[in-house]
């Protein structure tokens, strides 16, 4: 196995390479471009063999995405922010079409207002749809991540495709150092797909994706769907098992980072997770006993896991890199929700909303929220939701207002 | 004429193919336009869908297909189409699967989805050179949500949302030139009314690769307002009068199957709907009338002049 | 069944109840069956969706009793009436259908098929007859409201048909009464289970087996079929069935063509189209009621 410096975009090209998808349909966006780009140049110099077929967009995108892996190859495709939602009707189409693959997601915050900067609004937004998601917190993680979903995708008691979501900027073109497992190891733990049954040919002809009438019928599909993803979080820690076997990394459906004994945890995904790490270190250090909880998978929502570690908790500052307009951070509300089947034993959860369109979070912001944390679970009471936001960042923005003449509010006659 | 199969009425297939037992309204145009497509397909297909009337062909678990089928959405049966002929492609390429096993790659939308919202999809589909038959059953609205006007709702046509005294204002989109400016493989003009014509476009439609396009008008009882009965007579009356060209597009070239010589006035056919009712009664409008005839009349001026042979 | 549905909601309205009204569709189509349900009170109505306990179920097109799809009997209890419009006896669809409550005959006009234009405003008159609420201004001024766009000579004719089916349930007047609400003390608890994981070839929407349509009898849909003299005909070579949008009429071993009575949605473009003019399109019931499924030869 040898180890190179590389961007989370091109681990994700690798992982589609090693994966040996065989059809790629693509369209560019901000921040993905890099991974078509890379899978379209290593398939001109004949490096790679695929298909790559770029679409008009990214609603059509999706559907050739899911028709490829209904017919029967395996299939992968990128996408980020406005191109995943203007895809968001085939996103849930092809997810009961039970067509799996494995759709890459670089996180990019959404209009309005528009801006190419990172967050998790995109990706919370396909969690209702029948696609799984897996977050990702490092490049090696990215590459990895990917080859352990097509194994959960097309296994039969799932058959369902997964989003695997990676920062844009901070992961996606950022490097870091990163095994490219060997190909013959990868065939080992990936076989080829083998759609079963459920393919199109012509000695057997199906009629797939009929629509129905009556409710019964609808019912059923829909919740058979459900019942699905629930079984991917066992299918998820078989994968990663025969994964760590082969290739020497673990990962778990919720990583713990330093939860031994803790009294405290943050709760976060993705890349700004690895500052948490961080922050727990420092506080360590500084005689705190907290931890990090970091869900990679959280559709499905893998509320044993989560419950499980959050034993012995008092206090929890779960900080959301987006928000639910109207109610709050997303992990949040999903956790609290969750805990509500711990009784009295469960932890007070403080909801913080940072890094919305790319902003930083600091490591002072992290003690502080740790603080927070602990003064709510002596309290027994949890503050009110807090934006994580500045003095100094108003200032900005004031200023910015003043060039638009934003305080000129009176009618021009 | 002579490389065709179908000469006369009696070289047409004897049976027809398609189930019985559809959801589609009594004597519509499209499914019997249909029919006649389906039974020279053959089951070696995979029919991709978008959201429309024969989206009800197949409600789960009845489905008349002999072969395939795939339901996509409303905008992008095309891409539906890229990808699973592709993936059948990269399927017979990598030897995982035999070349007897593959199907031809068909997309039925009505004209909602060809002229309106799927023509990004297949704008794209057809610049890809995607291999694919695209076959639109026109009724000249959105029939299946009760008949509003689309892009290829005709001028003066009343529909659920232009009931004016005037009818629709606008003008029917022309989708066989937007589908000729591409440079596809083929591009015709069919209906059901005409069986002959219609078979041997099909036939020559299957002979080439590429994309590919058959306009059917689709006569439409409830849409168009007349007794499921007159189906027939009313697109022969659309082909008669002029309305409905029957013309096909190949090798660069437009060429017309059938010229009528005597052309019918055009309100032979407009009267015989009720969706033009609105343009006789209780007044006779000339000036709709009159303008739907010249526009006709000027369509075959325009092909005299470039074809004086015929 | 919409505009039914709408008179006699808009004529309790009138006389001062709450109303809900709603048409239900079994599938977007023309000829397949629909209906529609009217709840009132002089309560507030929380109760939503289709009425499972029916005080009063009206049938306009009596073939479809026999469709298990059109659902005509759920939900019938012995107090429920039973109002059909038909041209047999009340009596022989009491016995037909082992009903325990009471079945009301509304006569089916003569084998007049404009007359079916009116089918929704005497349905909604007869209805308005078995119960004593409703009065018969009530039904006209609900009638001039609902076909308010269609002109004062169609309002009055359907004033009249709807009147004079209301004179004719005199007899019956006041035999639907408002039915009892639901008990909480005891009840019939739900069947719920809990839905096992299946394999995907099951629990995705997938028609495994071609051509299953045929399992759908489109020939239900009918109300004039059409019957080919074989005399007459010249086989010109299947005109008819190239021209039948449904692919119901094939071909015999002689080259005659044959109409498929199951699937023949009776749309008559075979009659249409016949260059010999040897189809004829005949009333369905006639030849229902005679008991052939096929073709006179």
């Amino acid at each position: 196995m040898k180890g190179k410096l590389l961007t989370g975009n091109g681990a994700a090209a690798w992982g589609a390479r090693l994966a040996r998808a065989d059809y790629i349909p693509a369209f560019p966006i901000t921040p993905q471009t890099e991974i078509i780009e890379t899978l379209a140049a290593w398939i001109d110099e004949g490096q790679v063999e695929a298909r790559l077929v770029t679409l008009e967009s990214e609603h059509s995108m999706i559907t050739a995405a899911g028709a490829a892996a209904a017919t029967g190859v395996r299939v992968f495709s990128a996408t980020s922010s406005q191109g995943l939602l203007y895809g968001m009707e085939m996103i849930y189409t092809v997810a009961g079409w039970r067509a799996p693959f494995v759709l890459v997601n670089v996180s990019r915050g959404l209009a309005t207002p528009l801006t190419l900067e990172p967050d998790h609004n995109d990706i919370m937004a396909t969690r209702d749809s029948g696609f799984l998601q897996i977050h990702c917190a490092t490049c090696q993680e990215v590459l990895d991540t990917i080859l352990m979903a097509y194994r959960i995708a097309e296994d039969k008691r799932v058959r369902l495709p997964v989003i695997v979501n990676l920062d844009g900027f901070y992961l996606s073109f950022t490097r870091e150092p990163v095994a490219i497992p060997a190909e013959e190891e990868v065939d080992r733990f990936l076989p080829p797909f083998d759609p079963g049954n459920i393919r199109f040919r012509a000695s057997a002809p199906v009629s797939q994706a009929s629509a129905v009438l009556g409710a019964a019928s609808y019912s059923y599909f829909r919740y058979e769907t459900h019942l699905a993803a629930m079984q991917a979080l066992a299918v998820h820690d078989e994968a990663a098992g025969a994964f760590a076997e082969i290739f020497g990394r673990s990962y778990e459906a919720v990583e713990r980072y330093r939860m031994e004994e803790a009294e405290f945890a943050f709760v976060m995904i993705g890349s700004f997770a690895t500052k948490a790490k961080d922050a727990v270190d420092r506080l360590r250090a500084a005689g705190w006993k907290i931890g990090l909880l970091r869900p990679r998978v959280l559709r499905p929502y893998p509320k044993g896991h989560l419950l499980k570690a959050l034993a012995g908790v008092r206090g929890v500052a779960v900080i959301d890199q987006n928000i639910s307009v109207g109610r709050g951070g997303v992990l949040h509300t999903e956790l609290a929700a969750a805990l509500a089947d711990m009784g009295g034993r469960r932890p007070v959860l403080a909801s913080f909303m940072g890094g919305l369109g790319g902003r930083d979070i600091s490591p002072q912001e992290f003690y502080e929220m740790a603080s927070v944390a602990k003064k709510a679970a002596e309290k027994g009471e949890a503050p009110p939701p807090r934006l994580l936001y500045t003095e100094t960042e108003l200032r900005e923005v004031r200023r910015l207002q003043a060039i638009a003449r934003a305080d000129q509010m009176e009618e021009r006659r | 004429m002579s490389e065709t199969a179908f000469k006369r009425m009696k070289d047409l297939p004897s049976a027809h193919l398609l189930g019985t037992g559809t959801a589609m309204c009594p004597g519509c145009g499209g499914l019997q336009g249909f029919q006649g497509i389906y039974d020279l397909l053959g089951e070696k297909s995979v029919v991709v869908n978008a959201a429309g009337c024969m989206t009800l062909l197949s409600i789960y678990p009845f489905t008349p297909f002999r072969g395939s089928w795939l339901y996509t959405a409303m905008a992008s049966a095309p891409a539906g189409a890229q990808g699973v002929r592709d993936a059948l492609d990269i399927l017979m390429e990598k030897k995982k699967m035999p070349p007897e096993e593959n199907l031809d790659v068909v997309v039925l939308t009505g004209d909602g989805a060809a002229y309106g919202m799927g023509l990004s999809a297949t704008s794209g589909a057809i610049e890809r050179g995607l291999d694919f038959l695209y076959v639109c059953y026109d009724n000249e609205g959105y029939g299946n949500t009760g008949q509003q006007y689309s892009g290829a709702t005709p001028h003066g046509a009343r529909t659920a949302t232009s009931k004016g005294p005037e009818g629709y204002r606008g003008q029917k989109k022309d989708l066989f030139s937007i589908w000729a400016a591409h440079s596809p493989s083929y591009v015709a003009t069919v209906i059901g009314a005409e069986p002959l014509d219609l078979a041997r476009k099909v036939e020559k439609a299957r002979k080439l690769a590429g994309p590919r396009f058959l306009i059917l008008l689709a006569p439409c009882p409830p849409g168009w307002d007349f007794d499921p009965k007159e189906s027939v007579e009313i697109g022969q009356l659309a082909v008669r009068t002029g309305v409905w060209p029957l013309k096909e597009y190949v090798n660069g070239e437009i060429v017309h199957t059938k010229v009528p010589y005597s052309r019918l006035p055009v309100e032979e056919y407009l009267k015989r709907q009720g969706r033009f009712h609105h343009l006789f009664s209780p007044k006779r409008n000339d000036e709709v009338l009159n303008e739907v005839q010249a526009r006709v009349d000027a369509y075959w001026q325009g092909v005299k002049e470039k074809s004086p042979v015929h | 069944m919409k505009v039914a549905s709408r008179i006699l909601g808009t004529a309790f309205y009138i006389e001062g109840f709450n109303v809900q009204d709603a048409p239900r569709y079994g599938a977007e189509r023309r000829g397949a069956p629909i209906f529609a349900y009217v709840r009132a009170s002089h309560e507030s109505i929380h109760e939503r969706g289709i009425i499972e306990d029916p005080d009063l179920v009206i049938v306009a097109d009596d073939s479809l009793v026999p469709i298990p799809a059109a659902g005509i009997l759920s939900g019938l209890t012995g107090r429920t009436v039973l109002l059909i419009n038909t041209r047999e006896d009340a009596k022989v669809w009491k016995e037909r259908l082992n009903l325990q409550g009471p079945v009301v005959a509304l006569p089916a006009e003569a084998d007049d098929y404009a007359e079916l234009r009116f089918i929704g405003a005497r349905c909604a008159g007869a209805a308005a007859g078995l119960l004593d609420a409703i009065g018969r201004n009530a039904m006209e001024e609900a009638i001039g409201s609902e076909l308010a766009g269609m002109g004062s000579e169609t309002v009055a004719k359907n004033v009249e048909m709807a009147l004079a089916a209301y004179d004719l349930m005199k007899p019956y007047e006041g035999s639907v009464g408002e039915g009892a609400p639901h008990a909480a003390r005891t009840y019939k608890r739900p069947d719920w289970i809990d839905l096992p994981s299946e394999e995907t070839r099951i629990s995705a929407p997938d028609i495994w087996q071609p051509l299953t349509s045929v399992q759908v009898k489109t020939g239900l849909w009918r109300s004039e079929r059409p019957v080919i003299d074989t005399a007459g005909c010249n086989r010109c070579w299947w005109i008819c069935g190239s021209f039948c949008p449904d692919g119901a009429i094939s071909l015999d071993e002689k080259g005659y063509p044959r109409v498929d009575y199951d699937f023949c949605k009776g749309c008559l473009i075979c009659v249409a189209q016949c260059p010999s003019h040897a189809i004829e399109a005949r009333p369905e019931h006639e030849d229902r009621s005679a008991g052939t499924r096929g073709e006179r030869t």
